[in-house]
């Protein structure tokens, strides 16, 4: 890995992230951020395994995993730790021993410390589970106009409380690291996590866009 | 763990109703299924159930997205410019 490597690299780097962009509004920082974070997974896998192999031995499914893993990582790190569903699954992905190599090249010398502190934080926050959801209902503002009986009152809230709490399992089922958070964290963390999302799919999108655009239909 | 001042570490009894419901709205406002009927009420589970259809539907698209690139990826048409750029890139 030579400096006229590097250098070559780069500028094919900002012609792709040129690529990518493209053709569309332009994103945001956090996307390219995202983008170049990724296309480190995505090199860094296909180097572990291009030794004797060549590209077209590694399997449609293994590939897609590898790409999948690559973007949720990226996607994850760029929150430095700050949020709990990005510490989350940057555990969750460490657990399979496979994916070690892959989280060592995107994560670097940060990669231990990550774990260290999100195993601190996770089991402060499993003494913390709430499962008051009262103020989630009032505050969606059930105001009937019509007057109810007291029994049909009681009730529609006994299931509404039944419904809410159910699906408030659900989402914690959804977001990385969900189980552990009280009800406030969760909804906060449900925010950011959906915004990650959004942008990471919104990247992946033009990438396929950019690839399909090259390639022979 | 005392000395801590962070959300978190208030139990509970802190979090006011005023910041729960600041943050129902924002999710109300970032679900397309629910953000065109703001003006209506909108019950707590409602809010809920598309939360998670939203999130799911994010996460199957990420599946695809990423099951589209790794059919692309393989099949890539090497002539072409971006080819040679993405094939050096992530190959």
């Amino acid at each position: 890995m030579g400096g006229e490597e590097d250098d070559d690299d780069e500028d094919e780097e900002d012609a792709l992230v040129g690529v990518v962009i493209s053709r569309m509004p332009p994103p945001s920082s956090i996307k390219k951020e995202f983008l170049k974070k990724w296309l480190v997974g995505l090199k860094a896998l296909s180097n572990s395994r291009s030794s004797s192999t060549s590209k077209k031995e590694m399997s449609v499914l293994e590939r897609k995993k590898a790409i999948k893993l690559s973007a949720d990582v990226a996607m994850a790190s760029l929150k430095n730790g700050t949020t709990s569903w990005s510490r989350a699954l940057i555990q969750n992905a460490s657990k399979d021993g496979n994916n070690r190599t892959l989280l060592k090249s995107m994560l670097g010398s940060e990669y231990d410390k990550k774990l260290r502190i999100g195993s601190t934080t996770t089991s402060i926050m499993c003494s913390k589970g709430i499962r008051n959801t009262t103020v989630l209902r009032r505050s969606c503002g059930l105001r009937r106009a019509r007057k109810i009986s007291k029994d049909q009152r009681v009730r529609a809230g006994l299931m509404a409380k039944r419904l809410v709490k159910k699906r408030t399992q659900v989402l914690r089922s959804l977001v990385p690291g969900g189980e552990y958070m009280d009800e406030y964290s969760l909804f906060e963390e449900t925010l950011d996590y959906i915004m990650s999302l959004r942008a990471q799919v919104d990247v992946m999108r033009r990438l396929a866009n950019a690839s399909a655009f090259s390639s022979k239909s | 763990m005392s000395g801590r001042r962070s959300r978190q570490s208030g139990g509970g009894s802190r979090i006011s109703d005023d910041q729960i419901i600041d943050l129902v709205s924002k999710l109300q406002q970032l679900i397309p299924e629910i953000r065109s009927r703001r003006s209506e009420k909108v019950s707590a589970s409602k809010v809920l159930q598309e939360t998670c259809n939203y999130i799911r539907n994010l996460h199957r698209e990420v599946d695809d997205l990423s099951e589209r690139l790794s059919q692309l990826l393989a099949t890539i048409d090497t002539d072409s410019p971006e080819a040679a750029i993405i094939r050096s890139l992530i190959m």
